[in-house]
């Protein structure tokens, strides 16, 4: 499903250039769990938003089931990002003026969903992620726990094949951060693709395939039976 | 593929804009002032030039007069002309009586003096104006009751006088017939004949009509006259007979130049087009103004949508990395922009409507409301809105995804 080759991704600050990523090669199959880790700067981030199409590559290519994301243009890349790919973000990134369910609903006004089925299925993913009653609360109105449930029903509105969260755990304390992975483990039980970034080495051993990259490199990619933390 | 709907960016905007209201309501405003500026002015200046036009209009048709005096230039409309020494004397009349019929229609002299009118013991202003009986046709000038004096009461001096209406408001309880009332003009005793006809300029309805041979015998004392009144017979030739009543005055005052001259002639036409031109030219000023507090508007909207666009930078990112397009996020912040702009454009062509009605009923202002200016101003405010709107909403469209949802 992902086919990364040879990519690296430099920004240019003033006269030096930082290698966030630096020639990459990763695959990661359809219906995956799979862990990124590494530290604070290691270059998790700008490999997510490259692989969530919200960043292109600097030199390198990257192929989305079976495309080559270079050759779009940006509209058909937000059309991905809307069909196919869900984010989940460390600050879960609500709007802060809308209630859960119209958070929920945002997506699929992007995919011109009708207004009646769009509340009704932005409803139902809200019940599936155990927010019922705390639906027309605003994001302020709601624990850390229950706002990234709610972005992660945001993400999976459209049915997305790939599941990005970007630390998703990161700003939760241990006890809802383990609900949010049980809800992760139980979407990929249902063959999404799951991708998550984290610096955490608990967190990340929940996924089943661990992918540790530092300074821009992966150091090393294993199942996650034979990782030693 | 689904296109993002408009009805979605008219959700959206209506949102934010009812999400803060005051600030919705002040960057609107500009526009407000504009539009509502733009129709009230244009209303004003259009009055006022309507205005001119009746008052020329109500000065008779076909009019030239013959000033005593030095040229003062065609401006004034309306002379004070009780401070006119008389200076034509009743050859230049008879002169100018004794022309063909084919050349003038009418011919009348005219002095006036300012008196003091009393009825028992109400007393009123007024302007005593002496002339003869051709002044009510030249002037189209006539008594609604009663009658205007006649030749005889001319060559007899009698003491007779014709009362404007408000002259006659001003002595009279309404409805009472004054008629056979003897009234005093500084002192000196009338029979009222008359009344005029209301024309709604004070200056032409505080007037008394009297012989003007009562008149020089019993207020002036002069033979003279200040000036007269002639009826060209028709338009197309008045300015060649005003030449020529100019050169046979000079002859008969053996005076060689009009600069040199102790009289001189204005014509209505010329009267006319300068006063046009005059009222034409305070309408596009007052025009412009408005133009410009539009542009004003215009610019205060810019500024809010470009500060709305930086303080939601986060919003826009977070939109994009939900799927939206370049295209959504423009239309969402244009939209956004001509709500404003047409809402408040909508009020401001209430509020213009409403206050050139007030300036014209209740500060007795003259205010012609043009279709026209309101179709100007409202298209003015949504091109405002497109053209101002459509930078912010451009930058915003054009903010990269990531950038976006890294700014604090
Ligand atoms: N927009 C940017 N401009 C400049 N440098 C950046 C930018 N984004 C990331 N970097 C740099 O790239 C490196 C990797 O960043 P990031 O991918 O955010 O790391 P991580 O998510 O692993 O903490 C860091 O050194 C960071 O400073
Ligand atoms: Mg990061």
């Amino acid at each position: 499903m992902i086919k990364i080759k040879n990519l690296s991704r430099y920004y240019q600050m003033g006269p030096t250039t930082v290698k966030a990523i630096d020639d990459i090669d990763l695959s990661i199959g359809g219906g995956e769990f799979v862990s990124i880790i590494g530290p604070s700067g290691s270059g998790k981030s700008t490999l997510m938003n490259i692989i969530g199409c919200l960043d292109s590559p600097t030199s390198g290519t990257y192929t989305l089931a079976g495309e080559e994301t270079a050759a779009l243009s940006k509209d058909m890349l937000a059309e991905i990002r809307n069909r196919h790919i869900g984010f989940v973000f460390q600050n879960f990134n609500l709007l802060p003026r809308e209630s859960a369910v119209e958070n929920v609903e945002l997506p699929l006004i992007y995919a011109g969903v009708p207004v009646k089925e769009r509340r009704q299925r932005a409803l139902e993913i809200l019940k599936r992620v155990d927010l019922e009653g705390r639906e027309f609360h605003l994001p302020n109105e709601l624990s850390g726990g229950q706002r990234q449930r709610v972005a992660i029903a945001r993400a999976l509105a459209v049915n997305p094949k790939i599941l990005l969260a970007d630390e998703p755990t990161g700003a939760l304390d241990t006890k809802t951060g383990a609900q949010i992975m049980d809800l992760f483990r139980e979407l990929q039980s249902e063959g999404v693709t799951l991708i998550m970034v984290t610096h955490d080495r608990d967190v990340a051993a929940q996924g089943k395939r661990i992918v540790e990259i530092r300074d821009g490199h992966i150091l090393t990619d294993v199942p996650a039976e034979e990782w030693e933390k | 593929m689904k296109t993002f709907k408009f009805t979605e960016s008219l959700k959206m905007s209506l949102r934010s804009i009812t999400s803060n209201k005051i600030r919705s309501f002040l960057t609107a405003l500009g526009v407000m002032i504009g539009v509502a500026a733009v129709i009230t002015l244009v209303a004003l200046g259009n009055g006022s030039q309507k205005a001119v036009e009746t008052s020329l209009q109500s000065l008779g048709s076909n009019l030239l007069i013959v000033y005593s005096g030095q040229p003062k230039g065609p401006s004034l409309v309306r002379r004070n002309t009780t401070n006119i020494a008389p200076a034509l004397s009743k050859d230049d009349l008879e002169f100018i009586k004794s022309l063909p019929e084919s050349m003038v229609l009418h011919a009348a002299p005219e002095s006036s003096a300012s008196g003091q009118v009393k009825y028992g013991n109400t007393n009123t202003g007024a302007t005593v104006v002496g002339t003869d009986t051709g002044y009510a046709a030249i002037r189209n000038f006539h008594p609604i009751y009663g009658s205007f004096f006649t030749q005889s009461d001319i060559d007899a001096r009698k003491p007779v006088a014709v009362i404007g209406s408000q002259v006659y408001k001003d002595l009279f309880d309404s409805g009472f017939d004054p008629l056979g009332q003897k009234i005093r003009i500084n002192g000196i005793g009338f029979k009222v004949i008359g009344i005029m006809e209301e024309k709604g300029s004070s200056s032409t309805d505080t007037q008394v009509f009297i012989p003007i041979s009562t008149f020089q015998k019993y207020i002036s004392g002069s033979s003279k006259y200040a000036l007269i009144n002639i009826q060209a017979a028709n338009l197309e030739t008045m300015r060649e007979l005003q030449k020529f009543i100019e050169d046979e005055l000079l002859h008969m005052h053996r005076i060689a130049s009009m600069d040199a001259a102790d009289f001189y002639i204005a014509n209505q036409l010329d009267l006319l087009s300068t006063m046009e031109g005059v009222a034409g030219t305070f309408t596009l000023l007052l025009a412009s103004i408005a133009a410009i507090s539009l542009i004003v508007g215009g610019i205060g909207i810019m500024n809010i949508m470009l500060v709305a666009v930086t303080e939601r930078t986060r919003e826009i990112g977070i939109r994009m990395s939900l799927g939206a397009k370049s295209k959504d996020i423009l239309s969402q912040f244009l939209t956004e922009a001509i709500i404003l702009s047409v809402g408040g454009g909508l009020i401001g062509i209430f509020i213009g409507i409403s206050a050139a009605y007030g300036a014209n009923r209740f500060g007795g202002m003259a205010s012609v409301i043009s279709v026209q200016s309101i179709l100007l101003a409202f298209g003015f405010a949504v091109i405002t809105g497109l053209f101002f709107g459509g930078y912010p909403a451009y930058q915003a469209s054009k903010l990269d995804p990531i950038e976006a949802l890294r700014y604090e």
